[in-house]
């Protein structure tokens, strides 16, 4: 299955999270990969702590591969090349995990042309044979990256593929997440050109909150009174601003509670840092695991 | 008061949602298994508070708030959750409905026999009984409601012919279930010699005057009821002959459908209108949960959400005006009399000799509701509370049950018996066991609370809530399955052996009612008294008066430090005139504060000018 990372805004908290779940899923026992279609900051490696590909690849990576520079683009395994122990140390039961990075240097692309885009098709054809999930991680905005992706799976209609939209608990996020789908030139329109149907598409777009203040975690129990009231009743709106705009709670597929490892630096959050350390929330990991499980839920994108 | 309904609600839908659920299957039935009225109290543990209360609600899947998601996760999420209700409503609509759609009421596994051990006929476990009627009413109303709000937020064309589908066949139930209740109103006429007659005298004569005057005076209070139930065309009870005066008489629902009765007239698609067992005899069980079940037909919801057709409409009607008289009815033979009430003689003795606290409660329960809509008086109120605390301590729930109290524990425990005269023409005579008495006086104790005007008396009165809601909080389960659902009576008395296992969705649905009754009632602004309003508005000429006096004295110069307290000052006291109209109590307070520290300062300038 291809799941594509989107976001209106940067800073979203889009890689981090995408790149749990698939640290998640991996957990759980599936075959997985990362492509780093972020051409203009290829920088996931970071999140996996893998330094030689921190800021990309020199081997040749996604940007040289697309412009038929290199017959297949680098792969890198977490498993093995991660610089942190606890990632290194692969469960047993736990399935493949693999990068594919972008060029160290590399840029976004202005256009693209039929050749890149069979190469494109091509990619994701391979690697649906040898993975059960590929998280693919766009730009954000409404990026050439995007349109590339729309077009090659218009040409994969047996390769199931879902998109996850990442925003963040705000008015403006709220507003911008639903404009990339449906506003002008959004997700749907670029979609209805490269040939998908647009009902057919829209089923496969979920929302994902990220960073999200739950009020009703002990975390905040130092809030005083005044100030949490204030917010619930700004979640209260937050809510009907998003059922208003498409992004409640029916087409939300998850959201993650603000953690404060994340705030602070990206990365994955292995069992120990909540367990062991205990610097990582354990609502943080549950959240990643279950978004993790949905993904793959045909259940939980039926939808109404 | 203790009770938090918002929070209590929340509990008890985790622990239904977790009773009711095996894996992806659902758990129908409980302590006496599952039948048409125990599947909907089950339903309505759900389906209630999610019609009624607007935090609670599931039909709007991205509304649907945090804790009530939390609270039912072992159903499923916020879009899972309404489409799991869909199939158990489906569930439900097709279990209680003949194979040619007609629905289906039968009491079943809640007969009891009166000799424990005797087979029940499985034509006796088909009857109809009252009970069923008004929690079919109950359940199709939220169902309708919820599917109506539902399809909104739904594009998804196999589950909109779904909800098309619910919504007929929940309306053919509805309409059933009014036409049934409809049958099952009886009047009962009597002489005044005979026993029925003596028994009714008597109770209506506590100021022991001569039986002839009782009987006039009565007679004369009881003309409207007369006459209303002369009026009425449809259903049973029409064809009664109340012209001759001298005949006394009382009215409401039997517990099924009246022999004879004659089929209601209608053009909606009721079904087959089955033929009914039982004698014209009121019970006073029956009649008071009737009223309950039927007061939602005539619900600002229903009204607002239009879920009556023209024709359902008309039903509903001729139910009103029935409840209406019966109420009436019941309200002034119980008030009758300018000393004592005979409400107040407990315990009740109802005409056919039988007497029980239970009756009492009972006859309080359309007097309240009669009292309520007429926003009575608080001398009537108070005298109403009087005789819920004396239902309380003589049931054994605000005093310690003494050693072998039997009787009193027997109301709870099993429960009152009621004989379902007419079902032993099919079978072994058939009895109906109510142990709702504690929830009910629960109920009953709120709902004065929240209408009277005195102070005193809803002191009192949640007070005494209180101690029953205390009560019934022991007698719920405290073992995993079932934990957090009720009704284990062993909890509460020393006398009851036999520790219950299984839940009882009869009495934990009344509970659910009880608490959403409470959250509607505690979302009301609260009762504010004129004199607090007025003597508020006095506080603020004063503290307002300062605080001009204040910013003028004051040099502009030195303004700079005390300026922030003055400004604090003054925005409190705007709040204060904001809300001193609505809630003149917490106006006070913010004006208090405000001349604590305007009196500060004032006190700081005379000290000043003293030392000079
Ligand atoms: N659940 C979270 N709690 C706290 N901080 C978070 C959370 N998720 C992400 N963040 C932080 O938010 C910041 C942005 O995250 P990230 O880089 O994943 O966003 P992005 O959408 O990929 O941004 P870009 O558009 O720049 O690629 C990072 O510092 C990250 O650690
Ligand atoms: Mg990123």
């Amino acid at each position: 299955m291809l799941v594509f990372a989107i976001s209106d805004k940067g800073g979203t908290g889009r890689s981090v999270t995408s790149s749990n779940i698939v640290y998640r899923r991996a957990l759980q026992g599936q075959d997985v990969c990362y492509l780093d279609f972020d051409f203009g900051s290829p920088t996931v490696g970071a999140i996996f702590r893998v330094s030689t590909a921190s800021r990309g690849t020199t081997k040749g990576g996604m940007h040289r591969y697309l412009e038929g520079e290199i017959p297949e683009p680098t792969r890198i395994d977490v498993w093995t090349e991660s610089d942190r122990d606890a990632i290194r140390a692969k469960p047993a039961g736990a399935g493949q995990m693999v990068l594919l990075p972008g060029d160290e240097g590399g840029g976004e692309f202005a256009t693209f042309d039929g050749e890149m885009l069979k190469r494109c098709v091509r990619l994701f054809a391979g690697l649906h044979e040898q993975f059960d999930l590929i998280m693919v991680d766009l730009s954000a905005g409404r990026s050439f990256a995007a349109h590339l992706a729309l077009a090659a799976t218009a040409q994969l209609p047996r390769i199931p593929a879902r998109w996850l939209v990442f925003h963040r608990w705000t008015r403006q996020h709220i507003i911008a997440a639903n404009g990339l789908v449906r506003g002008d030139h959004g997700l749907l329109d670029v979609g209805v050109e490269h040939g998908h149907d647009r009902d057919a598409l829209i089923d496969r777009i979920r929302f994902v909150r990220t960073a999200v203040l739950e009020l009703g975690s002990g975390d905040f129990a130092h809030l005083r009174p005044a100030q949490r009231s204030w917010l619930n009743e700004i979640d209260r709106e937050l809510r009907e601003l998003a059922t208003r705009h498409g992004v409640g709670l029916t087409t939300m597929l998850g959201k993650v509670p603000l953690d404060p490892v994340l705030q602070w630096r990206e990365q994955l959050i292995s069992d120990d840092d909540v367990a062991g350390t205990e610097i990582a929330n354990p609502e943080t990991v549950f959240a990643f695991d279950d978004l993790a499980k949905k993904i793959v839920d045909d259940t939980a994108w039926e939808g109404l | 008061m203790k009770l938090q309904p918002r929070q209590q609600l929340l509990e008890i839908w985790e622990a239904a949602a977790r009773a009711s659920s095996q894996g992806k299957e659902w758990r129908w039935g409980g302590r006496q298994g599952s039948n048409s009225i125990s599947d909907a109290e089950q339903l309505l543990c759900f389906m209630y508070p999610a019609s009624e209360l607007p935090e609670f609600r599931l039909d709007t899947p991205d509304a649907t708030s945090d804790d009530v998601l939390e609270a039912l996760a072992a159903i499923g999420d916020s879009v899972e959750i309404p489409k799991r209700l869909l199939t158990l409503l489906d569930a439900y609509l097709t279990t209680y409905s003949d194979k040619d759609g007609r629905p289906l009421f039968g009491g079943d596994s809640y007969f009891l026999p009166n000799e424990p051990g005797e087979e029940i006929t499985s034509e006796q476990r088909a009857l109809d009984v009252v009970d069923s009627y008004s929690m079919s009413v109950t359940l199709m109303l939220g169902t309708l409601g919820f599917l109506k709000v539902f399809r909104r937020s739904v594009t998804r064309q196999d589950i909109r012919a779904k909800i098309s589908d619910l919504e007929s066949r929940a309306n053919v139930r509805l309409s059933a279930a009014m036409v049934g209740l409809l049958r099952s109103f009886t009047i009962n006429v009597f002489e005044p010699g005979s026993p029925q007659g003596q028994a009714l005298l008597r109770t209506a004569n506590q100021a022991k005057v001569h039986d002839r005057r009782v009987h006039d005076d009565l007679q004369k209070s009881l003309e409207e009821v007369r006459a209303g139930l002369r009026d009425l065309t449809i259903g049973s009870g029409s064809q009664v002959d109340l012209d001759n005066p001298n005949l006394l008489f009382e009215c409401g629902w039997a517990w099924g459908v009246v022999k004879n009765a004659p089929e209601v007239v209608t053009d909606l698609k009721v079904g087959e209108q089955p033929k009914g067992v039982a004698p014209e005899v009121p019970y006073l069980y029956f009649t008071a949960n009737a009223l309950v079940g039927v007061v939602d037909l005539w619900s600002e919801r229903t009204r607002v959400l239009g879920l009556l057709d023209d024709d359902q409409q008309q039903l509903a009607n001729a139910l009103q005006r029935r409840w209406d008289i019966t109420q009436n009815y019941w309200r002034t033979v119980a008030t009758f009399g300018k000393d004592r009430w005979p409400l107040e003689d407990i315990p009740w003795r109802t005409t056919d000799g039988k007497e029980s606290d239970y009756y009492s409660l009972g006859v309080t329960a359309m007097v309240v509701q009669y009292l309520v809509r007429t926003r009575a008086g608080d001398v009537d109120l108070s005298r109403v509370a009087g005789v819920l605390e004396e239902l309380a301590r003589s049931a054994r729930i605000t005093r310690r049950p003494v050693e072998n109290d039997l009787s009193a524990v027997a109301l709870h425990h099993p429960g009152v018996k009621v004989t379902l005269l007419g079902s032993e023409e099919l079978g072994p005579q058939l009895i109906w066991q109510v142990a709702d008495f504690a929830i009910t006086l629960l109920k009953r104790t709120i709902w004065v609370a929240t209408i009277t005007q005195s102070n005193r008396t809803r002191e009192r009165l949640h007070s005494l809530a209180d101690q029953i809601w205390a009560h019934i909080q022991q007698r719920q389960f405290t073992h995993q399955q079932v934990k957090g659902l009720w009704d284990n009576p062993a909890g509460a008395f020393d006398d009851v052996g036999d520790e219950q296992t299984q839940v009882s969705w009869y009495f934990t649905e009344r509970i659910v009612e009880f608490l959403v009754t409470l959250a509607l009632t505690s979302r009301e602004s609260p009762l504010r008294s004129q004199q607090l309003v007025e003597l508020a508005g006095e506080m603020l000429a004063e503290a307002e008066h300062l605080l001009n006096r204040e910013q003028v004295i004051r040099p502009v110069r030195a303004r700079l430090g005390a300026s922030s307290t003055i400004t604090t000052i003054a925005t409190r006291l705007n709040r204060a005139r904001k809300i001193m109209g609505e809630r003149p109590a917490s106006a006070a307070a913010l004006i208090n504060q405000s001349l604590l520290e305007l009196d500060q300062l004032a006190a700081a300038r005379e000290n000043a000018s003293e030392a000079m």
